[in-house]
């Protein structure tokens, strides 16, 4: 289970990049689908998330995310690595 | 060849994109490891894996560019602005303008020697006569008939107006091969690969692979004496032949004939108007339709003679964007796919051309 402080920090990146308020997008959303996140704005984020905890991502790992809890469940993996 | 220079450092603007990664690892083949320049918001996984060196470096923070730049004899700009659609130009032009002052004036104001503006072959203006354009031809004027050559032609003329700082230019034709992760030369080729025949113009596609542009720019960055603007193409197409050549690798129907020009900027200026104010691309962008429409062969033996270059065959550049693509489910996987044989090529080293 991800830390509460790891998915709002999460939340905050989704919201500088799309605009969003945080209490509108949920665990279910499509990055692409809901979110309206292209391919680029993808990669950015997954850029992101890999500064804001120091943790290597893949390209493959980063193209593969399709939504929010695939997000979760990368941070969570990579962080229960450290 | 070119005379190599000692070791120096250097600033690479734009190192996290498609030609700033080749470049990044060119420099690194020839024992130079750059500062790589990030923005907060841009992609840096690629940098991240290659244990780069990064420093903030925004073109819209004057101040922290000169911070970025201290002690560099070198920068390679290779993060010039580029609009996602035609429909602002003049918004595109101030942005674009306002970024290349910063850089040249960060630049001057941090004591670098040499800077190397990445630019586009989009700056080539026909050859009176006809026949290949090569360095030599320039427009005047900026081209009237798209936003981003009008764009691309500013920036360029800003960059060899300098005079505080020495400034070579390089001019990269249509950018192909692995590591295209906005896929944009590319995107009519992933379109035909996954069977969606797009609408498009034809026209002169001068292409280059982008791991090519990473050793000329490198080369630009530590060869003594370098000139002034080189064109990097390894050959001259057509997009009707690479369309073409594309849907046989990946066993799809051959393209429909080319829409004329007139309906093919209509198209895009639809598709461009459909996605504004969204987070979209445009599924046909207008400056794609403009390049294609107005592309020139070139004649690249500059780049061969001074810089020492050979081109990457086009077969093997898209194999290994193939390879790539697939890795990354681009391109839809595709099991019988085989390597054709490229299409015709219109030789880009014939013809004369400066020294």
């Amino acid at each position: 289970m991800l830390a509460a402080a790891h998915e709002d920090r999460i939340y905050r990146i989704l919201t500088e990049l799309t605009a969003i308020p945080r209490q509108d997008i949920k665990p279910a959303d499509r990055l692409r689908e809901d979110l309206g996140m292209d391919s680029v704005t993808r990669m950015e984020l997954v850029s992101m998330l890999a500064e804001e905890f120091d943790m290597d991502i893949e390209l493959e790992e980063a193209i593969a995310i399709e939504d929010v809890v695939g997000i979760f469940t990368l941070a969570e993996a990579r962080l229960s690595d450290v | 060849m070119a005379g190599e220079a000692p070791a120096v450092e250097v600033l690479l603007l734009g190192a996290g994109g498609f030609l700033g990664l080749h470049t990044l690892d060119a420099l690194r083949d020839r024992g130079i490891d750059p500062r790589c320049g990030r923005r907060r918001r841009s992609n840096v996984l690629g940098l991240r894996s290659r244990k780069a060196r990064l420093v903030p470096a925004d073109l819209d923070e004057p101040g922290g560019l000169v911070e970025a730049m201290s002690g560099c004899s070198v920068v390679v700009h290779a993060a010039g602005h580029y609009p996602k659609t035609s429909r602002d130009p003049q918004a595109a032009l101030a942005l674009g303008l306002r970024q290349s002052r910063a850089v040249l004036d960060a630049a001057a104001a941090a004591g670098v020697r040499r800077l190397v503006y990445v630019s586009t072959t989009s700056t080539v203006a026909p050859a009176p006569g006809g026949g290949p354009s090569d360095e030599r031809h320039t427009w005047p004027e900026p081209p009237a008939f798209g936003a981003y050559h009008a764009l691309k032609w500013h920036m360029e003329r800003a960059f060899l107006d300098e005079d505080r700082l020495e400034v070579t230019v390089a001019c990269p034709a249509a950018c192909l091969g692995p590591g295209d992760l906005r896929v944009g030369t590319s995107a009519l080729l992933v379109a035909t690969s996954r069977g969606m025949d797009p609408p498009h113009p034809d026209g002169w596609v001068p292409v280059v692979d982008a791991r090519d542009v990473g050793r000329a720019v490198a080369t630009l960055a530590t060869m003594s004496a370098p000139p002034r603007r080189v064109l990097l193409a390894g050959g001259n197409h057509r997009l009707q032949d690479l369309l073409t050549l594309a849907a046989a690798r990946y066993r799809v129907p051959p393209p429909a004939p080319p829409v004329d020009a007139a309906t093919a900027i209509q198209l895009a200026d639809a598709a461009e108007a459909a996605v504004e104010g969204t987070a979209q691309r445009p599924s046909l962008s207008r400056e794609i339709v403009d390049l294609v429409v107005h592309g020139l062969p070139l004649c690249c033996a500059l780049a061969e003679s001074r810089l020492g270059l050979s081109w990457t065959p086009l077969s093997t550049t898209l194999d290994d964007f193939d390879a790539w693509a697939r890795r990354l489910g681009i391109v839809p996987p595709h099991p019988e796919t085989a390597p054709c044989s490229p299409p015709p090529t219109r030789t880009a080293s014939t013809g004369s051309s400066p020294s």
